[in-house]
């Protein structure tokens, strides 16, 4: 990496800057990194701790978009056949279901199988009997039900197997580095400058072209440069059930509305989502109302619905571009802008004479890679690169060895093995290494989501983790039942055993602690509140936490 | 439906009567109810002295969210849940654990991935068959005794069949039959319960046609290793004015079901249920005097397909519980001789699990003379068949530990002269782990109402 020139100041020398560590950002950087174009990522948080991890994880398999947006419809079919080539460890394809419910637009059947055809999505009938069988909570007055190839993805681990492939491809990544400020150099875009949030140092990276890719924040960061963006900023809540409730995603067949997916994802299942305008992207705190109606809605599809134990509620906040909605229907409208109906890309120098900068907004996390693809080609133009796009192609990582599941079998409870395997890949070997030389580092540290101690170990001291939260992501230490209840007191240690990374230990286990409250207080009834009651006694009774837990983030 | 309208008990009790059939998929299990706390582990008797069971908690409601998501548990750890449903009484959110882990038990035996070495599937079908290994038994009971006494064919068993050389296993007595107690003449029998201990017993003129009738389900131990007892308890019955009504039962399933035969166990709950349909249909109760075979009458019999099946459940009593409710009513007679008699008492697991208390010891207490201390000192170990078999009988014997050190100190010290229990495994494992007689506290009972007089009381 580059060395600091003025005092204070660390400077980096690239090609290309990729603004923001979500989906389409890693994507860009995985995609110019094999094209051999020396590129720099920059996020202000972890990875994927924008949208790309509070999202619904469905890998679309375009049907829901067969009848409204066809051309959405066709990108999503073909991206989910790529994805399920080169990320298979990523996603569970665990096929998805479109049900039609009393009351549901009968003529729009007709239109959506149509769409379907139109957009080569293959669709199959299942007998409503059948149904029933599979999948017995599903609502018997189902009238008819049809199978898509939707899948479960999980976004935090495409997001990393991302920036991990492009580091193997020479990418480089930055997390918790905020961009304050798009440089120019007259009509040129010159780099960006900004500030290292873990050490409150400045930095600057000097590039030929900067590629805004911040999502629900890109209108912010254009400005910097002085470039002018439309981003609406739409909030969409998602709620977590205790456990896997269908075996498959389910889907109700009528025009796209609130309420109407349910996602298998492991252990739970993902239920939303609803849309609102929000002034900020930062804005993504669950309401009671918007928990209630999600619930209101669901009864339709799974009778009994309130009474399945939720254990927390969450939202993400979609980048809408406005023109870009306004134009639905419309194509490739104006010079230099590439627009599917998707997704936008814009040059800002097409749009206000600012070279070398490109924004990426809009589209969903299953078209990442097209969307990566498409400003990868833009940049590589400008660049007169000519090495073609192989994202489509290459695995983001190799197949998993058989000799590593059958060692992971072999030191730990298959559950547990599997669940690893799942989450670590070929990454797992150092982790049995561990447990080979210390079993006793093979005991469960969540047991919830059974990981084990030599596990989180490996995540505490990984130098991408900077707090219990990036922990939690890279293990789902404190995502299951519990939320955090025993694991969070248990991570502690290994933490304090790290030093000065996570000091100070205790505004960690605050900030974690609000994080999961965070979540579960707009579902707090029920099971949940028995929980939560009980974690209130272990942190504010017996760890005697109760008058400074007030920090937020 | 407003989400604050979810109350749990209403929800729970609906639960239990309308989900019956787990492949309904239903929180039958109460899955979701699970706090986490811990509560569960922190009391197996099993997982306290053996580290390689991850305990209940782990591999109940843990494992369960995981199996839902299609990852399976290694199925060898399963095995070492005795099913002594200790965890079930202790955790605060009614969670099924037993049911996930007999459930995941049943699957993996119908995958056929449970299928262990053949050899261990074998004894499991003739520990489970206690029926049958009890009928050839009692054919002619001292061959059987005397083979079984027999090193070499201890040896043998433990080879060729994986059941423990060491382990105690019970003496097979005269078969215990209803018409044994038709005959009305008032003179003393003696039924042996070996040649160590015998118990006196009066043939009576109670059980004339009366219009208080009871079912009365022996049992397996009762019906081929101890008929003695099942003598007195249909005894002490009649002496309260019923007429004990003992229909050809089957083994009630437990035995089968602990070893993995689920299918014929519940074939034999469909039988029994048959059998007892008329009398339930009359309103008639079904007294259990084996703690076992009283839990499932009352929690898995509800479950199964057949007529009969939504009355047992409430219609069913452990024998002292019956007992107790006739004394709360005013009508328990208490024409009792004193009895001179320190005891104490070990309760059965599986009567834990009824949630009943300990109504032999408050009956027991009613009595003249008699001493009776509680000893609370957890699970024998023996659990059924579990400590049967080879592999597992060091563990059920160290799971026993503490039981049987403090009998032997109460011993000791002439705290008590024997222990009590209503489970004949229990009786068995005690005086194996610690050398005490035990017997069961129905006997006490029987010498207090000057039926006979019982040895073991002296
Ligand atoms: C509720 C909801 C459900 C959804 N469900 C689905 C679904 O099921 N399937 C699907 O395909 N799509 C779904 N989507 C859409 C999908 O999640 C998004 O389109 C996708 O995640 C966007 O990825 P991104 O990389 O463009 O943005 P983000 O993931 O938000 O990444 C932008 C990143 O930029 C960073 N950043 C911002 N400003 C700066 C700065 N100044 N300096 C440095 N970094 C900065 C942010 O921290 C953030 O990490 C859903 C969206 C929502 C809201
Ligand atoms: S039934 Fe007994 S042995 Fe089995 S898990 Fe529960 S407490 Fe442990
Ligand atoms: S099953 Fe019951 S006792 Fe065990 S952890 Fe869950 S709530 Fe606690």
């Amino acid at each position: 990496m580059g060395q600091g020139l003025e005092k204070g100041s660390v400077r980096y020398s690239v090609q290309v800057v990729i603004i923001g560590g979500g989906a389409t950002g890693v994507g860009i950087l995985r995609d110019l990194s094999l094209r051999g174009i020396s590129a720099l990522l920059i996020e202000q948080g972890d990875l994927a701790h924008g949208t790309s991890s509070r999202f619904h994880g469905l890998l679309h398999s375009g049907a829901r978009y067969a009848v409204k947006d066809p051309i959405s419809a066709a990108e999503c079919i073909q991206e989910n056949a790529i994805l399920k080539r080169i990320a298979p460890n990523c996603l569970v394809s665990t096929g998805g279901w479109f049900v039609q419910m009393p009351g549901d637009e009968t003529d729009y059947v007709e239109a959506w199988l149509q769409g379907c055809q139109e957009a080569n999505i293959p669709v199959r009938e299942i007998p409503v009997q059948e149904a029933l069988e599979q999948e017995p909570l599903l609502a018997k007055d189902v009238l008819r039900v049809f199978e898509v190839p939707d899948a479960a993805v999980d976004g935090f681990k495409l997001v990393w197997d991302n920036a991990k492939s492009a580091r193997r491809h020479g990418g480089r990544y930055l997390t918790y580095h905020r961009v304050n400020e798009v440089l120019r150099d007259g009509e040129r875009v010159a780099g960006v400058q900004g500030e290292n949030l873990l050490t409150g140092e400045p930095f600057t990276v000097e590039s030929l072209m900067v590629v805004n890719a911040t999502g629900a924040w890109a209108d912010r960061v254009a400005a910097t440069a002085g470039a002018s963006l439309d981003v609406v900023c739409d909030k969409g809540v998602l709620l977590a059930f205790n456990r896997r409730l269908f075996q498959r995603v389910i889907n109700r067949l009528r025009s796209p509305g609130d309420g109407d997916i349910f996602v298998p994802h492991e252990t739970i299942t993902i239920f939303g989502t609803t849309s609102e305008r929000v002034d900020t992207p930062l804005d993504h705190q669950p309401t009671d109302r918007e928990v209630q109606r999600l619930l209101d809605v669901g009864e339709t599809l799974l009778p009994g619905i309130a009474g399945k134990r939720l254990i927390r509620a969450f939202a993400g906040v979609r980048p809408l571009h406005r023109e870009d909605r306004e134009l639905t229907g419309a194509s490739g409208e104006g010079e230099g802008r590439e627009v599917s109906r998707t997704f936008a890309l814009i040059d800002h120098e097409v749009e206000e004479g600012i070279k070398g900068f490109l924004s990426v907004v809009g589209g969903k996390f299953t078209t990442y890679r097209l969307m990566a693809e498409k400003a990868s080609d833009w940049v590589a133009g400008k660049l007169g690169e000519t090495a073609p796009c192989r994202t489509a192609e290459e695995p983001l990582l190799p197949a998993l060895s058989e000799r590593l599941r059958r060692k992971a079998l072999a030191l730990l409870p298959c559950a547990a093995a599997e669940k690893m395997l799942e989450r670590l890949g070929q990454e797992a070997v150092a982790v049995l290494e561990t447990i080979r030389e210390d079993p006793g580092k093979g005991q469960l540290l969540c047991e919830c989501e059974m990981v084990t101690v030599a596990e989180v170990e490996k995540a505490v001291a990984d130098p991408d983790a900077h707090h219990l939260a990036d922990v939690r992501r890279k293990t789902r230490l404190g995502m299951g039942t519990c939320q955090g209840a025993f694991c969070t007191y248990r991570a502690l240690p290994l933490m304090w055993r790290e030093g000065e990374k996570y000091d100070p230990l205790g505004r960690e286990l605050i900030r974690f602690l609000n994080q999961r409250w965070k979540g579960i207080r707009p579902i707090l009834w029920g099971e949940q509140l028995r929980e939560t009651e009980f974690t209130r006694a272990i942190y504010a009774g017996l760890l005697d936490l109760q008058d400074k837990g007030t920090t937020t983030e | 439906m407003n989400r604050r309208d979810v109350r749990r008990d209403g929800d729970r009790q609906a639960d239990n009567k309308l989900n019956l059939d787990p492949a309904r998929g239903e929180d039958w299990m109460h899955l979701d109810a699970c706090i986490k706390c811990g509560a569960c582990t922190a009391q197996c008797p099993v997982a306290a002295v053996y580290p390689l069971f991850p305990g209940p908690k782990s591999v109940g409601p843990d494992a369960e969210r995981l199996r839902l998501e299609g990852i399976a548990l290694a199925p060898g750890c399963l095995a070492y849940c005795t099913n002594c449903k200790t965890c079930e009484v202790t955790c605060p959110s009614s969670v099924r654990i037993t049911d996930m882990i007999l459930q995941v038990r049943r699957q993996e035996q119908e995958a056929g991935t449970g299928k262990a070495i053949c050899r261990l599937g074998m004894r499991d079908n003739l520990l489970g068959r206690a029926e049958y290994l009890g009928r050839l038994g009692t054919l002619w009971p001292p061959l059987a005794n005397t083979v079984l006494g027999w090193k070499i064919t201890r040896r043998l068993l433990e080879k060729t069949l994986g059941i423990s050389a060491r382990a105690p296993l019970p003496r097979y007595g005269r078969k215990f039959r209803t018409s044994d107690i038709v005959p009305l003449v008032g003179e003393t029998q003696s039924y042996g319960r070996g040649e160590t201990e015998s118990y006196g017993c009066v043939k009576t003129d109670q059980n004339r046609r009366s219009a208080k009738k009871v079912v009365y389900f022996p049992g397996c131990f009762i019906s081929y290793n101890d008929e003695a007892t099942g003598q007195a308890v249909v005894k002490v019955l009649e002496h309260n004015g019923f007429e004990v009504i003992v229909p050809h039962f089957h083994c009630c399933g437990v035995p089968l079901t602990a070893n993995g035969r689920f299918r014929e166990a519940t074939a034999n709950a469909q039988h029994n249920l048959g059998l007892m349909q008329p009398y339930l249909e009359q309103g008639i109760p079904v007294i259990a005097s084996c703690t076992s075979c009283g839990l499932a009458l009352k929690e898995d019999y509800p479950r199964v397909s057949a007529p009969g099946a939504q009355r047992i459940g409430a219609q069913t009593y452990d024998l002292f519980e019956f007992l107790w409710v006739l004394h709360e009513r005013g009508e328990l007679r208490k024409d009792f001789r004193e009895v001179q008699v320190s005891l104490a008492y070990h309760a059965p697991c599986h009567l834990k699990a009824q949630g009943i208390g300990t109504p032999s010891v408050r009956i027991l207490r009613l009595i003249p003379g008699v001493k009776i201390q509680e000893l609370d000192a957890g699970c024998c170990g023996l659990s059924g068949s579990f400590g049967f078999k080879a592999e597992k009988y060091e563990l059920a014997l160290q799971i026993g530990s503490t039981l049987f050190q403090r009998v032997q100190e109460g011993v000791k010290e002439e705290a008590f002269q024997a222990v009590a229990t209503e489970c004949g495994g229990c009786q068995v494992q005690i005086e194996h782990g610690s050398g005490a007689p035990s017997l069961n506290p129905v006997w006490v009972l029987y010498q207090a109402y000057g039926l006979g007089i019982s040895s073991a009381i002296g």
